[in-house]
């Protein structure tokens, strides 16, 4: 990877943020707190705290991936930022990753919460942080890609349309499967959370952290699946995603 | 900056030719304007030339470089402004063009003093820190204007740039195209304002359903008519010997418009129509006339 193009990610993941920072500061919150919501149920019904927090990170990281990369890409087009960048001497890789990273920078203040709060419970170890942010970077990456695939292909549908679908599949990959609940409670169709990125990536933070205790095949299993859906996704993207229209 | 034969077929629910066969040759350091109705191809041909849009046959090339095989280098030269740009609202002027200059592969410094000649030169220095939320849109559109401006491009793309300004924003606009032409810059721009293709153009094409049907100066356009002057009535014709259904007529209301090829011609039924009551006024035919008899000739 060239300089120019490391330079370009960032400046692009700049122009993605740092104006909506400045001036829309309350979206920093909400950034947070969508993911912090199902914490305050869990804590009103006295469910575990330790599996919510997790469920936090990991949602954090979901929802930025997936809508972010989707919403992004779709109010580009709409602003037809997207077709003036096309234009101009940038690396499509720049720009899907710019488009990544811009919401990382939004939603790092909650995600540090999150994991502040984690360790402080005792529910995160130094060594079980560190998988966990490889965890977490992995899952941010397959969705990212995931989102960005989307976004490309879907060149007709509207703003609404896309809009519409990141809302329903951040539900679908975040909400339903086991992310902020821990997987035994789905009893025999526990192997459910295997197939999401989202929940995969909760089970394996949870198996660090000492809440899900498994084998070692299940481990590399887990591990397997996470890293292959991530390299498929980010394969898929570079190959396919539409830089130039056809 | 050229392109031979391009076709450009879209095949969605029904099959649509954008583009029939377009061939043009733009010079370097002049503004060749691409005017045609909604749907002429126009949009689609700036979208081929500019590397965002692969064609379905044909070649185009920009600066020598192959628009489909060389599409990085020709990036390098070009900055557009696409058709219907919106601005995003918590955006400034100022970060459209410095941030887009940086995107470019300008330095910082470099950057900030190419967007503040961009702002300056389009008058929105004085407002390059407000949000684009609270800008006029002519204001808007001007933002995005500065920003190609500032990349200090040699060739400018500019898809329909003053659709939504009013007069006087149109006519600032016209003037700093003229000025990036002196300054030996290329531009391809398109429009469906006659007034604008006219005034600012070199020289142009018209195009209509996806065909190139007339290219030149505005001047040498205007020469394919064979009526040279019309002749404007208010009033009933026949007291001129001229009947409605005669096919150098047109008709607006209670106005007439009457083509004629030779000037004493139109004088004398301008001093006819002036004795007998009538309102009447004489000129040459603009390049709206022209391009209607073109136009409608192709449709018909």
């Amino acid at each position: 990877m060239n300089v120019k193009i490391v330079r370009d990610i960032l400046v692009i993941a700049m122009i993605k943020s740092i104006p909506d920072l400045k001036r829309s500061p309350l979206m920093l919150i909400l950034a947070g707190l969508i993911s912090a919501l199902p914490l305050f149920f869990m804590m009103m019904f006295g469910a575990q705290l330790s599996n919510g927090l997790i469920g936090a990170m990991v949602a954090t990281i979901g929802f930025i991936g997936l809508m972010a990369a989707i919403q992004d890409v779709a109010g580009d087009r709409y602003l037809k930022i997207r077709e003036i960048i096309v234009a101009m001497p940038v690396h499509p890789i720049s720009y899907a990753m710019g488009i990544a990273f811009a919401p990382l920078i939004f939603s790092s203040p909650g995600l540090l919460i999150f994991v502040a709060l984690a360790i402080w419970l005792g529910v995160l170890t130094f060594s079980s942080l560190l998988w966990s942010i490889i965890i977490l970077i992995s899952c941010w990456a397959t969705l990212s890609s995931l989102g960005f695939l989307i976004s490309t292909y879907l060149q007709r549908a509207s703003i609404y349309t896309l809009n519409a679908l990141s809302n329903l599949l951040g539900i679908a990959l975040v909400f339903l499967p086991p992310v902020y609940y821990p997987e035994e409670m789905l009893s025999s169709f526990s192997w459910i959370a295997l197939l999401f990125p989202t929940s995969n990536a909760a089970g394996l933070i949870r198996i660090y952290s000492g809440l899900l205790d498994t084998s070692i095949v299940m481990i590399l299993a887990r591990w397997l699946i996470l890293l292959a859906t991530m390299i498929a996704c980010t394969i898929a993207t570079l190959v396919k995603a539409k830089w130039r229209e056809s | 900056m050229e392109s031979i034969d391009l076709v450009k077929v879209y095949r969605n629910k029904e099959t649509v030719e954008a583009l029939k066969g377009v061939t043009i040759s733009i010079r370097k350091g002049e503004l060749f304007t691409l005017l045609g109705p909604n749907g002429a191809g126009k949009t689609t041909f700036l979208r081929i030339i500019s590397t965002q849009l692969l064609p379905t046959k044909g070649e185009a090339y920009v600066l020598g470089y192959d628009v489909l095989k060389q599409a990085d280098e020709v990036r390098k030269h070009i900055a557009i402004v696409p058709q219907d740009v919106a601005t995003y609202g918590n955006f400034t002027p100022w970060e459209y063009s410095y941030y887009f200059a940086v995107l470019r592969g300008m330095s910082r410094h470099e950057a900030k003093e190419y967007a503040e000649k961009a702002l300056k030169a389009i008058q929105l220095w004085n407002l390059r820190n407000r949000t684009c939320a609270t800008l006029s849109g002519g204001e808007k559109k001007r933002a995005i204007i500065a920003s190609a401006l500032a990349s200090n491009a040699d060739i400018f793309m500019l898809d329909e740039p003053t659709s939504g300004l009013d007069a006087v924003a149109r006519r600032s606009v016209w003037a700093i195209l003229r000025e990036m032409v002196e300054q030996g810059k290329t531009i391809l721009l398109t429009t469906h304002i006659m007034e604008e293709a006219e005034i600012v153009s070199d020289r142009l094409a018209i195009t209509s359903k996806g065909k190139v049907i007339a290219e030149g100066a505005p001047e040498q356009i205007k020469r394919l008519a064979k009526e040279k002057f019309r002749v404007v009535v208010e009033g009933s014709l026949s007291s001129l010997g001229i009947t409605e259904s005669d096919n150098r007529v047109s008709r607006f209301g209670s106005k007439w418009i009457i083509y004629l090829e030779d000037e004493d011609d139109a004088l004398e039924i301008v001093r006819t129509a002036l004795r007998k009551g009538l309102k009447a006024e004489t000129a040459p035919v603009t390049l709206e006339d022209v391009f209607v008899k073109l136009v409608g000739g192709e449709a018909e």
